[in-house]
C-alpha cells in the first residue's frame, strides 16, 4: 500500500513536472492541441456518416455509437498521453539511454513508460469525448444511477490498463529488433480498430479482437456495460484481461531487459 | 543525371534498409481498409437503398480501397528531413553540390517510393481488373487517364509538400505541425472517404482546392463516375496546381535561403 | 568494499553490408560478430578508497563501470560491491550507489535543477531535513546555489554538469562511480570539479571510482590508478610510479618565424618533430619553464603551447617497458 503511495505521488511528479516543461513552449503545446483535433475531426467523419446514413448498428442506434465513439475520443487521450514514452522507448534502448534509470531504485518500466505526459493530446480528446459520453448517455436515455456510473468507469479504469499493457508489447520488441518504427505504425493501426463500435465487424473478427488481441474490450467494455450488454462470463474477461496483459508486459519487459544489460555497450 | 540516379538508388537503399519495419508499414496501410470496409458493408448491408450518398456499395468499396493505396502511394515524408537540413545546417552540403535540393529530395523522394510502389501496384491492378470483371466501366482510355492522373498527383504532392518543409525556414517547431498537415490533408483529399458524401459546398470545395487532386481525382477516374469532360478539366486543374506549387516552393526557397543565410544557419 | 574477479565482458554486434545487394542481403541474413570489450579484470577497492580509471577511448573503462554499476551483466567472472552482486538490482543495492555519466544527463532539460532534485529525492525517499541539508550543502561546495532556480537547458556545460553530481548525491550513496565528468568541460570547471570531489571524498568517505582519459583528472583526485587497455588491466598500483611514465613530461610545441635546424632545437631538449615553422619538443615537467625561458630569450617565438603525452602513447610505453623487464 505504500509502495502504491510513493509510485502515485511519482506519477504526480512526472505529471507536474511535464506539464511545466510543456508550458515553456507554448507555440508547441498549441500545435499539438491542433494535430489532436485535425484527428478528432477524421473520426467525427465516422460519426457523421452514420448520423447521415441513420442506420442503426445492431442494437446500437446513432445515440449509442456517439457514446462509443465518445470513449474512444477518451481513451486515445489517455493513451497518446503516455504513448511518446512508448515511441521514444526504441530510440533509448539504442543511444542505451537506459543507463541512468536502471540505477534507480524504483521499477524501471514505470519510470521509462510514465515519465512524460504530453497533456496537449489529452485535452481535446478529454474535452469532446467526455462531451459526446454524456450527450450520447441522455439522448440515449440510458440509466444514471451511481451502479452504471461506477461500473461504467471501472471498466474505463480497466481499458487503461490493458490498452497500456497491450500496446507496450510491440515496442518491447525494440530490444530484440533494430528499427521499431513500423512496430508504431502498426500498433496506432491496431487502436483505430476502435473507430467504430466493435458490432461493425463480423462475429469472428470480433471474437479474435475481444479474447486473442482484446483491442475492441478497451473501448466497447464500458459502453457494453452501460447498456447491461455485457454477459457474466465478459464481465469477468474485462477484468481479466487487463490483468493478464499486465503481466504478461511485466514478464516480457523484464525478460528483454537482460538482452539490453548483456548485449548493449 | 548520374548524380539524381545516384540519389535515387540511395533512396531505394535506405527504404530497404528497415526491414521489419517495411513489411509492418505494409501491413498497417491494410488495417484502415479493414476497418472501412467493415463499415460500409455493415451500412450498406443494414440498408434497403441500393445507394447511399449517390455511391452503390462496389463503388465504395473500390473506392475507399483504391484511394487508401493512391494516398500511400503519393504520401511524403522527406518535409521532416529538410526541417532537418534547415535547423542543423545540413543545407550547406547541398549548396555547394552539383545537385539542386529540390532536384536532389525529389529523386531521392522517389527512390524511397520504389519498395512501395513494388507492392502496391499489383495490388491495385488486380482491384481494377476485379472491378471490370464485375462490370464496371473500366477501358484502356481510363486506365491510361488514371496513370496519367497518377503521376500528376505524384508531382503535386510532392510539391505541397515541398512548400510544407520549407516553411522550416519561418517556423522554430514544426514536429507536431507537419503531422497535422499530413492529416488533414489525407482526409482533405478524400484519402479517407469520398468528400462528395457530405454534397453541396464541400464538393464545390474538393472540386476547387488542390488536395483533392492527389487522391480523390485519379480515383474518381478509374471508377468511372467522371465523364472524359471532367478528366480533362480535372487534369488542368492538376496541372495548374503543379505549377502553383512549384512557383510557390521556389519562391519560398529563395526567400528562406536569404533568411538562412543571415542567420547564418 | 569492491572485489572484482576474472570480469570478462562481450558484446554481439551486426556486420552490415553496403549497397543494394547488401541491403537485400540484410533483410534476410545478418552476420554477427562478437568482441570483447573486457577480458580477465581482477581488482579490489576499499571503503572510502578514491581510484582511477585511465585508458584511451574504447579501452573497456566505461564498461567495466556499467558492470559494477549494475547496468550490464558481465559474461563472466565475479563482482561483489558492498555485499552485493551488482546484476541482481536489489533496491537496497541501488540506494548505496550513484552513478554520473559525462556523456549522458538524468536532468529535466526544461526545469530548474533544483526540480530533478526533487523527484531523486522522492525516487530514493530522502527526508526532508537531510534533503535540506544536502542541497545547502553541496550547492555551496560546488558554487551554483544560486543556479539551483535556473532551467537546465540555460546554464553551461559545466555548470549542467555540476548539477549532475549533485543530483546523483541527494541521497548520500556509500559508493560513487564517474564516467568520464570532465569530458568536453573547460580548465576553470574541470578543476573546480576535481576540488569537489576530493572535498566530498575525504568529508564523506564515500568510495569514489572515476573514469577518464585525462591524465589530469587521475593525477589530481587519485593516489592509485588503474590502467586499462584494449579490455585489459595493464597496470594496478600507485599513481607516482605511473607518473613517471606518463605524467612527468610534457610536449612543448613552438612556432618560431625563423626556422631552426635540428642541432639548435637539442640544445633545448628531446626533438620529437622538427619543420621549417617550428618544433615539438618532449621535456620533463619541472623543466619545462626553465626551458621554455630559455627559448623565449634565444629564438623568435611567434607562439607555443605545452601539452601532456597523449595516454596511447603512454601506454605504449608502459608496454615496452614491461617487455623490457622480463
Amino acid at each position: 500500500m505504500k509502495r502504491i503511495g510513493r509510485y502515485c505521488k511519482l506519477l504526480g511528479i512526472f505529471a507536474k513536472y511535464s506539464l511545466m516543461s510543456a508550458l515553456e513552449y507554448r507555440v508547441n503545446f498549441v500545435t499539438g492541441v491542433t494535430v489532436e483535433m485535425g484527428w478528432m475531426v477524421i473520426k467525427l467523419l465516422y460519426v457523421a456518416i452514420v448520423y447521415k446514413a441513420g442506420i442503426n448498428i445492431g442494437i446500437l442506434t446513432p445515440d449509442h455509437i456517439l457514446l462509443f465513439v465518445g470513449t474512444y475520443m477518451l481513451m486515445t487521450g489517455i493513451f497518446m498521453m503516455y504513448w511518446g514514452n512508448f515511441s521514444s522507448l526504441p530510440g533509448m534502448v539504442q543511444q542505451g539511454e537506459l543507463d541512468l534509470y536502471i540505477v534507480k531504485p524504483v521499477s524501471l518500466q514505470f519510470l521509462v513508460t510514465l515519465r512524460r505526459l504530453d497533456f496537449a493530446y489529452l485535452l481535446p480528446e478529454l474535452i469532446a469525448g467526455t462531451a459526446m459520453i454524456v450527450t450520447g448517455w441522455r439522448l440515449a436515455g440510458l440509466p444514471a444511477g451511481v451502479v452504471p456510473i461506477a461500473g461504467f468507469l471501472f471498466y474505463l479504469a480497466c481499458g487503461c490498463l490493458l490498452a497500456y499493457s497491450l500496446f507496450l508489447l510491440p515496442y518491447i520488441l525494440s530490444f530484440w529488433i533494430i528499427s521499431a518504427g513500423g512496430i508504431a505504425d502498426i500498433s496506432s493501426a491496431l487502436w483505430d480498430f476502435n473507430n467504430m463500435p466493435s458490432m461493425i465487424y463480423e462475429k469472428w473478427f470480433r471474437r479474435i479482437g475481444t479474447y486473442i488481441l482484446p483491442v475492441f474490450v478497451i473501448t466497447n467494455f464500458p459502453g457494453l456495460f452501460l447498456m447491461g450488454e455485457l454477459s457474466p462470463w465478459a464481465c469477468v474477461w474485462g477484468v481479466a484481461a487487463p490483468v493478464l496483459f499486465f503481466a504478461l508486459s511485466r514478464a516480457l519487459w523484464k525478460f528483454s531487459l537482460k538482452k539490453y544489460s548483456s548485449a548493449s555497450s | 543525371m548520374s548524380s539524381y540516379r545516384c540519389v535515387f538508388l540511395m533512396g531505394v537503399e535506405q527504404a530497404l534498409e528497415y526491414r521489419v519495419s517495411f513489411f509492418l508499414s505494409m501491413l498497417s496501410a491494410a488495417f484502415p481498409i479493414i476497418i472501412q470496409t467493415a463499415m460500409w458493408n455493415y451500412l450498406y448491408g443494414h440498408s434497403d437503398a441500393a445507394a447511399i450518398f449517390g455511391y452503390r456499395q462496389g463503388e465504395i468499396l473500390l473506392y475507399t480501397l483504391l484511394a487508401t493505396l493512391v494516398s500511400q502511394l503519393v504520401s511524403t515524408g522527406f518535409e521532416w528531413e529538410m526541417n532537418g537540413d534547415i535547423k542543423m545546417g545540413g543545407l550547406n552540403k547541398y549548396l555547394i553540390r552539383p545537385v539542386g535540393y529540390k532536384g536532389y529530395q525529389f529523386f531521392r523522394f522517389l527512390g524511397q517510393k520504389v519498395p512501395r510502389v513494388m507492392v502496391i501496384v499489383p495490388v491495385m491492378a488486380a482491384m481494377i481488373g476485379l472491378a471490370f470483371w464485375q462490370g464496371m466501366p473500366v477501358s484502356a482510355g481510363r486506365v491510361l487517364a488514371f496513370l496519367v492522373s497518377l503521376g500528376l498527383a505524384l508531382l503535386l504532392n510532392f510539391s505541397i509538400f515541398y512548400c510544407v518543409g520549407l516553411l522550416g525556414f519561418w517556423l522554430t517547431d514544426v514536429d507536431k505541425l507537419f503531422g497535422t498537415i499530413s492529416v488533414v490533408l489525407t482526409v482533405a483529399s478524400g484519402g479517407v472517404f469520398p468528400l462528395d458524401i457530405f454534397g453541396g459546398m464541400v464538393e464545390i470545395l474538393v472540386n476547387l482546392l488542390p488536395f483533392g487532386y492527389t487522391a480523390q481525382f485519379p480515383v474518381n477516374i478509374i471508377n468511372g463516375r467522371f465523364g472524359w469532360a471532367r478528366i480533362g478539366a480535372g487534369i488542368a486543374f492538376q496541372i495548374g496546381w503543379i505549377f502553383f506549387f512549384a512557383c510557390l516552393g521556389n519562391v519560398m526557397w529563395r526567400r528562406g535561403l536569404k533568411r538562412y543565410a543571415a542567420v547564418g544557419g | 568494499m569492491i572485489t572484482v574477479e576474472h570480469l570478462r565482458k562481450e558484446f554481439t554486434y551486426y556486420k552490415k553490408m553496403t549497397g543494394i545487394k547488401g541491403s537485400l542481403h540484410n533483410i534476410f541474413h545478418r552476420e554477427s560478430l562478437t568482441k570483447e570489450a573486457v577480458r580477465d579484470i581482477s581488482f579490489s577497492v576499499e571503503k572510502g578508497e578514491m581510484i582511477g580509471f585511465l585508458g584511451p577511448n574504447g579501452a573497456g573503462k566505461t564498461t567495466t563501470l556499467k558492470m559494477l554499476s549494475g547496468i550490464l551483466y558481465p559474461t563472466g567472472g565475479k563482482i561483489e560491491v558492498d555485499g552485493f552482486i551488482p546484476w541482481e538490482r536489489k533496491n537496497e543495492f541501488k540506494r548505496r550507489i550513484s552513478i554520473v555519466m559525462g556523456q549522458k544527463n538524468q536532468l529535466w532539460w526544461d526545469l530548474p535543477a533544483s526540480d530533478s532534485f526533487y523527484l531523486n529525492k522522492c525516487i530514493f525517499g530522502v527526508d526532508d531535513g537531510s534533503y535540506r541539508d544536502i542541497i545547502v550543502e553541496l550547492s555551496e561546495l560546488l558554487e551554483v546555489k544560486e543556479l539551483l532556480n535556473v532551467q537546465v537547458r540555460r546554464l553551461s556545460l559545466g555548470e549542467r554538469m555540476k548539477m549532475e553530481i549533485l543530483a546523483a548525491l541527494i541521497h548520500r550513496p556509500d559508493i560513487l562511480f564517474l564516467d568520464e565528468p570532465t569530458i568536453g568541460l573547460d580548465i576553470l570547471s574541470q578543476k573546480k570539479i576535481r576540488e569537489f570531489l576530493k572535498i566530498y571524498n575525504a568529508q564523506w568517505k564515500t568510495t569514489v571510482i572515476v573514469t577518464s582519459h585525462y591524465m589530469a583528472d587521475i593525477e589530481a583526485l587519485c593516489d592509485r590508478a588503474v590502467i586499462i587497455n584494449q579490455g585489459r588491466l595493464v597496470y594496478d598500483g600507485k599513481l607516482g610510479e605511473v607518473n613517471q611514465l606518463l605524467g612527468k613530461r610534457k610536449l612543448l610545441s613552438v612556432k618560431t618565424s625563423c626556422p631552426v635546424d635540428m642541432e639548435g632545437w637539442r640544445a633545448f631538449g628531446m626533438v620529437r618533430e622538427v619543420s621549417a615553422a617550428g618544433a615539438v619538443l618532449e621535456v620533463p615537467q619541472e623543466k619545462v619553464q626553465e626551458v621554455l625561458a630559455a627559448i623565449l630569450s634565444g629564438l623568435q617565438v611567434e607562439d607555443f603551447t605545452v601539452t601532456e603525452i597523449p595516454i596511447e602513447e603512454g601506454i605504449a610505453r608502459f608496454y615496452q617497458k614491461e617487455a623490457a623487464e622480463i
